[in-house]
């Protein structure tokens, strides 16, 4: 699965690149759309073959959302790590890191602040979407479950969701996609926030 | 926003499972469909990312500190999940070792 995926996003970007006509760009963001919502009803089947999702759901109750709570944590402490590796200012890495792979809002966000800080966000928040299809499958398997719905960040409640939902079982997805929104909800909020934390550095 | 729709088509889907309205050779063929459905969105999400010339023209210069930076966040939030994730599915593990 993960080479089929691989492949995938790699045609895709090679036909973004050399081969895709030009009248039909302005019809992408459609068909994107159009594709999401179709995995995201199989995704819905899925989880309502189940029977007993809601009753595990509820045992569980607020401790999910440690699960976003620890992958915003996790997200703005590597992205700083890394960015002191990187001799960046440690509150830009942190606000990079805070976009938790929902790339066109954290690079609109840092653009206000200058192009390049806008770019390398667009970019590491790309990588993140990318990395995070790429590795899930192999991350559910060799770690755990839960564990794989980390690398996704925000984008687990829509273009990761179908693939989470593939290597775990109905309940995953679930708390899947209440990761992904609160993740999402937390992005604009905390982007903006890292970079007036700029006494760290 | 987005969210709405998306949880709107989840909760179709699930009524749908749920109820098994669907025939039976949809039904058995469902993880097929999903491939293929799948594999279409990530060529077309490649195909957006491939479109956008400034950030593929840009990935010689800060491609790698795009990647270096995205693989410290992913880690760190593996580490993070890791560490809570027995917490969050005790009661799921204890089914399973019950059966």
């Amino acid at each position: 699965m993960t080479f089929k995926i691989l492949a995938a996003v790699f045609l895709g970007i090679f036909t973004g690149f050399f081969l895709f006509p030009e009248y039909l760009v302005s019809h992408i963001g459609l068909l994107i759309d159009f594709g999401l919502c179709l995995l995201l009803f199989f995704v819905g089947i899925d989880i309502g073959k189940q029977k007993d999702i809601l009753i595990k759901i509820k045992d569980m109750g607020f401790k999910i959302l440690l699960v976003p709570i620890m992958i915003a944590f996790g997200s703005i402490m590597g992205a700083m790590i890394g960015g002191v590796l990187l001799k960046m200012p440690i509150n830009e890495a942190g606000a990079i890191g805070a976009g938790f792979g929902w790339y066109s809002l954290s690079a609109i966000e840092l653009s206000k602040h200058s192009a390049q800080l806008g770019t390398l966000a667009f970019a590491t928040n790309v990588s993140r979407e990318v990395i995070a299809l790429i590795t899930i499958p192999s991350i559910a398997k060799y770690f755990g479950k839960l564990e794989c719905i980390a690398p996704a960040g925000a984008t687990a409640m829509d273009t990761t969701l179908p693939i989470i939902s593939k290597s775990t079982d109905g309940g995953i997805a679930v708390i899947s996609f209440i990761t992904g929104v609160v993740l999402s909800s937390l992005v604009p909020i905390l982007v903006p926030l890292m970079m007036k934390l700029n006494f760290l550095y | 926003m987005n969210i709405l729709l998306y949880l709107l088509i989840l909760l179709l889907g699930a009524f749908i499972g749920s109820k098994n309205l669907l025939k039976a050779k949809i039904m058995n063929n469902v993880g097929t469909i999903q491939t293929f459905a799948l594999l279409f969105l990530l060529f077309v999400m490649g195909v957006k990312i491939g479109l956008d010339k400034d950030i593929i023209y840009s990935l010689g210069t800060i491609g790698l500190q795009s990647i270096f930076l995205a693989v410290f966040s992913i880690i760190f939030s593996i580490i993070g999940v890791r560490i809570i994730s027995s917490k969050v599915l005790r009661e799921k593990v204890k089914t399973e070792n019950d059966i």
